[in-house]
């Protein structure tokens, strides 16, 4: 729920309970004046009235009169001091009346005095009372509604142009997110200087974290580069046993797989940081050529029979370099991970592009496939990145990777998102 | 032909020097951009090998100064770099050739000779190994002044053995530079030994001597002894 509807929806409820209760003190104001007033009626009506016997008995009549509005009669009981006077329901339809009730002694008789007025008034008042605090509440409504109309067009606004540039904000071109400065709101001002100091920590730690991947993936290059020559160099000597060719063989090939994990990561990183923008749009079909040509000593070598179909031209906006790693790495891991003798199936339409493989591998579950190291074998020559890479290029260009794996085939399709 | 290595990474520097010193040439070193700086200013050198990233400068200033000197010396930029921007900005400031570590030695040397043969005017683009002669221009090679026909692989697989002669070359090191670095990491370098088995058949059926030696687990050696 929005933060304003929020507030106001509070701000009603409360509004609210306040105007019942000023409803309800309003109706016993009133209710309470209204008594005072019939009440003082009523005892100057008695006054009256005691005259009249007064009068009467004087004269030695008994007085006996009963209608609705007024009862006087003798009564055997000794005389009241004061009247009593109360709301009574009586008669028909319920009408409340104010009653005030006495015995008088006048003269040595006692008589009961019952003084009534009608309270219709007072129903009248319920009525008035609750229509002034509905209208009230109706205005009230209506000025919070345009209020917060108001409020949302121009108040909140600086809050949603800075939410909006939140949301469109992108690593690669966060230094041109800048937000306002003076929005005319405190609290949006500092919201804004947060941003942008936030904004300007993100860049520099980002370029930061760039410079560092760089840097020490290329300083230990040299080093690696130095090792390497030593071995190489070593390697000429006249005086080597067979036990330590191997081993200085081993240690040159340990040290160009380190170097190629350092530049695979390094890679990975820059595809991360979307370093390759898209470009140009390639045809894979090309690519796919092309690679199967440099490759083609390998597949004659492992005597892989491979198929192609091309239906249709694969189409996509991409980096050159990424299409020559992609296709590189599917069908460089198409041969590696195939037997003497095996197959592989490439057939591309204009939305799929699909490559299979006969293996003996076992299946691998398709989450752990794509991720770094995870599908790591020693003996298969790889370095556990490939298909991390693969996977990152797809992610990162509106391509989408699948994996099968069916009687000893596996299939890598690329589709598009 | 004199050379001179520019790398501040002592055991590098000393490798470059040993091999290519074995390969009869005659090298020179600087460990840093001013005494670089200073001998290409102060002698003159048939080819220049200089790291990018230098103690006190870039080795990009340093072809630069090359080109303001207006040298004729063949300039291989070294470069722990291999991003293509990297490559192409280095062979723009007008070096000859760029390679990215680690490489192989014998890969160098290579990239040295291919230099020094491009750069060189008159007779110099012949490679001679005894009866053999290779005429890298037209890509032919005659053995006794008879020309025998070699594939493209069989061509520069008989250069890099000519130019790294008496040396011992991995068939990984092989690999890489015929078939390029896609090869470089594979279980298995048995369709080399196919190509090599042929080059060696044409070659003794031309004449030549049989130069092309197995060496005991690592790969193969171009040698007349």
């Amino acid at each position: 729920m929005r933060l304003l509807t929020k507030t106001t929806l509070y701000f009603l409820t409360a509004m609210t309970v306040l105007l019942i209760i000023a409803g309800y003190y309003l109706f016993s104001r009133f209710s309470w004046e209204l008594n005072r007033k019939s009440d003082q009626e009523l005892l100057q009506e008695e006054v009256v009235w005691i005259k009249y016997l007064q009068n009467e008995m004087s004269r030695g009549v008994t007085v006996v009169l009963r209608a609705p509005d007024v009862s006087i009669y003798p009564v055997e009981v000794s005389g009241e001091k004061f009247p009593a006077i109360a709301d009574i329901n009586d008669g028909p339809g319920k009408i409340t009346y104010r009653q005030l009730t006495q015995v008088v002694s006048v003269y040595g008789v006692s008589y009961q005095i019952i003084l009534r007025k009608s309270q219709e008034q007072k129903a009248a008042l319920i009525a008035y009372t609750t229509r002034i605090i509905l209208l009230v509440f109706a205005g009230l409504l209506l000025a919070t509604f345009l209020y917060t109309w108001l409020i949302s067009k121009n108040l909140w606004n600086p809050f949603y142009r800075s939410l909006n540039k939140v949301r469109q904000a992108d690593l690669q071109t966060i230094q041109n997110t800048v937000f306002e400065k003076e929005t005319g709101t405190t609290e949006f001002n500092e919201l804004n200087a947060s941003l942008n100091s936030m904004t300007a920590k993100i860049q520099a730690d980002f370029v930061n974290m760039k410079e560092f991947t760089e840097n020490a993936a290329h300083e230990m290059q040299t080093p690696l580069s130095a090792a390497k020559s030593k071995l190489e160099l070593l390697l000429q000597s006249e005086h080597l046993q067979g036990e330590d060719v191997q081993s200085i063989l081993e240690a040159s090939d340990a040290l160009s797989r380190l170097s190629k994990l350092n530049q695979e990561l390094l890679l990975l990183a820059k595809i991360e940081n979307q370093q390759y923008p898209a470009n140009q749009e390639l045809n894979l079909n090309e690519v796919t050529k092309k690679y199967i040509g440099l490759l083609s000593e390998l597949i004659h070598d492992k005597q892989l029979n491979i198929t192609t179909d091309y239906a249709n031209e694969f189409r996509v906006q991409l980096h050159p370099l990424l299409a020559d790693t992609l296709i590189s790495n599917l069908l460089g891991n198409a041969i590696r991970h195939n037997y003497s003798g095996g197959r592989i199936d490439i057939s591309v339409n204009g939305n799929s592009y699909s490559i299979s493989n006969t293996t003996h591998a076992a299946p691998i579950a398709p989450e752990k496939l794509f991720k770094r190291f995870a599908a790591t074998s020693a003996e298969s020559g790889s370095n556990g990145l490939g298909l991390a890479i693969v996977k990152k290029i797809a992610d990162t260009n509106g391509l989408e990777i699948t994996y099968e794996h069916e009687d000893g085939q596996v299939t890598l399709r690329i589709n598009r998102k | 032909m004199k050379i001179l290595i520019i790398e501040d990474e002592k055991a590098l520097r000393e490798s470059i020097q040993k091999y290519l010193e074995y390969q009869g040439h005659v090298c020179e070193t600087a460990e840093n951009f001013l005494t670089g700086k200073e001998k290409i200013q102060q002698f003159s050198y048939d080819c220049i090998v200089v790291d990018i990233g230098l103690p006190y400068g870039s080795g990009l200033d340093i072809v630069k100064e090359l080109k303001d000197l207006e040298s004729e010396a063949g300039i291989i930029i070294i470069s722990a770099k291999n991003s293509l921007d990297d490559k192409l900005a280095g062979l723009e400031s007008g070096s000859d050739d760029y390679i990215t570590k680690p490489f192989h030695l014998s890969e160098l040397n290579a990239r040295v000779n291919a230099v020094l043969r491009r750069r060189s005017f008159g007779g110099n683009k012949i490679i001679i190994f005894h009866e053999i002669k290779l005429n890298a221009d037209a890509q032919l090679v005659l053995v006794n002044d008879k020309a025998i026909d070699l594939t493209e692989k069989e061509y520069r697989l008989l250069e890099y053995f000519i130019v790294n002669q008496r040396r011992a070359l991995t068939k990984n090191a092989i690999a890489a530079h015929v078939w390029g670095d896609d090869y470089e990491f594979l279980d298995n370098y048995d369709f080399i030994y196919t190509h090599i088995r042929n080059l060696r058949k044409k070659l003794v059926d031309a004449g030549s001597g049989d130069y092309i030696k197995t060496v005991y687990g690592s790969g193969y050696r171009f040698t007349d002894s």
